[in-house]
């Protein structure tokens, strides 16, 4: 069973806020839907390991430069920028 | 005009018997007229749909012969990139985000002069099964606009089954391109994983996600399928169409084809919609294909399985959404923190924070190994699962959905009750296999009903040939009111 402390603490690992008034309802949506994702495992079967589907691997180039993405096109998107970077609230005081 | 296929279109307009300026102006009359009752589009692009017109008619002008999809009106779902064309996934959390480059799909439609009318409705981020978690409200059933369009791809479905776009772009990660097909009686396919670029594709679950064709007939989603199934090196699970264009082979003969069908697929689908899939099977035996049945016990594991690790990628893949490089962000904070939580919180829709939690839960230290670990590991029992069944048949034969559209707000408000509706669809994307949705019949209600036809990894070809067969042989699809008069 999930319990509230337990959405609290996903939460915060989300960088989500959940309101007071929000908290039961989700609990108990979580709650179904994580009893649900449990039936796995009554599974009897052990599965079978998955590397990846078609069973690609990495493909491998040259490092080499090619032309980028232009800075104040990418900017521009930002809701606050200033010198050509993103600007955001000091991390550190 | 008494023509809506491509092919048909791109030799009236060859033959100088309608302008590409006239078909994409009556496209764009029909947005006007209809997109109020439908709500497909959530941006129209018509500046740059006469702009590209005119470079067609141009062409044609000077004689010049014009390729297949060329002056064609299409439409793209709002989680495929458009440089310089605003993108929202529709989500409040990217309402004003204009791309800075186009999705390798778009790049290659856009090498070939298809006429883009604009950007269509979609379940915010790609998740739900109704449209009604997008942030401009759903898109409509153009059969019944009291239904839902389905979803994810309702917008796409919206469109071409209403006759506001001739073809569409969509992306399936859970069923989101076959069920809205289905809803709104008409084509849809789902790629095998890496036949199409996924690159400009915003990321909803990158290990399940495929964009692929919405159109009314299966003729024309496999001339799309040709057009944008290309290796491509800006994503690292590509690997193209192998083999020649599918468009070669769709006409074949299927004599002796083995269809399979799984009875688990049967399981609790609504009695109509059974019957009009074993309706599909005896079309199929007069055609000359042998029906076979078999068991498939590993497919109970497939709604859980997906859940767990879709969820789990969308949980990393939405974690860039922070507010600092693109999209929404918070008005006042105290802190970096602060402003990341706030924007999040307000930006995301209900879905799409259940479905971070829940992603989050999963990965999270004490759970991984129950949930994600095992699912992983089940996700491999139902990829041989699939594996072993292709030594016995040429494709599955399966129902695309176990009902047809509901009607609007009422998707069904148990979250574990909602998810059961993409049972039938789920397997393929688990397994990276082909699958196709063509309309198979009509409920009491009129309302479509789609079968799907689902195919070993990198045969299309063969999905494509085992749909045109029944479609040309079994003639259930009925155009809307709406749109386009055809």
């Amino acid at each position: 069973m999930v319990t509230k402390e337990e959405i609290m603490k996903i939460a915060i690992l989300s960088k989500l806020f959940v309101a007071d008034d929000e908290i039961d309802g989700l609990t108990e949506d979580m709650g179904k839907i994580i009893a649900f994702a449990d039936t796995i495992n009554n599974a009897a079967d052990e599965g079978t390991d998955f590397d990846h589907i078609n069973h690609l691997s990495n493909v491998l180039r040259e490092d080499v430069v090619v032309p980028s993405l232009d800075r104040e096109k990418i900017l521009a998107n930002a809701k606050d920028s200033d010198e050509g970077c993103f600007l955001v609230k000091n991390i550190m005081k | 005009m008494s023509e809506s296929k491509i092919a048909g279109l791109h030799r009236m307009l060859e033959n100088k018997e309608i302008s590409c300026q006239e078909l994409t102006q009556a496209y764009l009359d029909a947005m006007e007229r209809d997109n109020g009752s439908l709500n497909a589009y959530v941006t129209a692009t018509p500046e740059s749909a006469l702009e590209t017109a005119a470079a067609v008619d141009e062409k044609l002008a000077r004689g010049e012969s014009i390729g297949l999809l060329e002056g064609i009106p299409m439409t793209l779902k709002d989680n495929i990139s458009t440089d310089g064309i605003r993108t929202t996934c529709c989500s409040k959390i990217l309402e004003n985000y204009v791309p800075i480059y186009d999705a390798t799909v778009w790049k290659l439609l856009r090498q070939q002069n298809a006429v883009l009318l604009g950007k269509t409705n979609m379940d915010e981020f790609a998740m739900g099964s109704s449209c009604e978690n997008s942030c401009f409200g759903g898109a409509k059933n153009p059969h019944n606009v009291n239904h839902v369009a389905g979803g994810s791809s309702g917008g796409v479905a919206s469109a071409v089954g209403g006759h506001l776009a001739v073809y569409g772009l969509g992306s399936d990660t859970g069923g989101s391109i076959r069920q809205p097909a289905s809803f709104c009686g008409i084509v849809g396919m789902k790629p095998t994983y890496g036949a199409v670029s996924r690159y400009g594709l915003i990321a909803y679950a990158s290990s399940f996600d495929q964009i692929g064709p919405i159109t009314t007939n299966v003729e024309d989603a496999a001339i799309v399928f040709d057009a944008i199934s290309a290796y491509d090196e800006m994503d690292s699970t590509s690997q193209g169409r192998q083999g020649e264009p599918v468009c070669r082979t769709l006409k074949n003969d299927i004599k002796g084809m083995k269809l399979g069908i799984a009875r688990e697929y049967l399981d609790g689908v609504r009695d109509d919609v059974r019957q009009a899939v074993e309706q599909a099977a005896e079309v199929y035996r007069s055609l000359g294909a042998e029906i076979v049945f078999f068991d498939l016990p590993a497919l109970k594991y497939a709604l859980p399985v997906y859940y767990i690790l879709a969820c789990a990628e969308a949980s990393s893949n939405l974690g860039r959404y922070d507010g600092i490089r693109y999209g929404y962000k918070a008005e006042s904070y105290s802190d970096v923190n602060d402003m990341i939580k706030k924007t999040r919180s307000t930006g995301f829709g209900e879905e799409v924070k259940k479905r971070i939690l829940l992603g989050t839960y999963v990965l999270s230290s004490g759970y991984y190994d129950a949930y994600y670990k095992k699912a992983q590991k089940l996700r491999g029992t139902l990829v041989s699962a699939f594996s072993d069944a292709f030594r016995s048949c040429d494709v599955i034969l399966a129902p695309t959905v176990p009902m047809t559209a509901f009607e609007n707000g009422h998707a069904v408000s148990d979250p574990v009750e909602t998810y059961l509706t993409d049972i039938c669809t789920v397997p393929v994307n688990i397994t990276g296999l082909p699958g196709i949705s063509v309309p198979c019949g009509y409920d009491a209600k009129g309302m479509p009903i789609g079968m799907q036809i689902i195919g070993n990894s990198f045969e299309e070809a063969k999905i494509l040939n085992a749909a045109w067969q029944y479609e040309n042989a079994a003639r259930i699809y009925k155009p809307s009111d709406f749109g386009v008069k055809l």
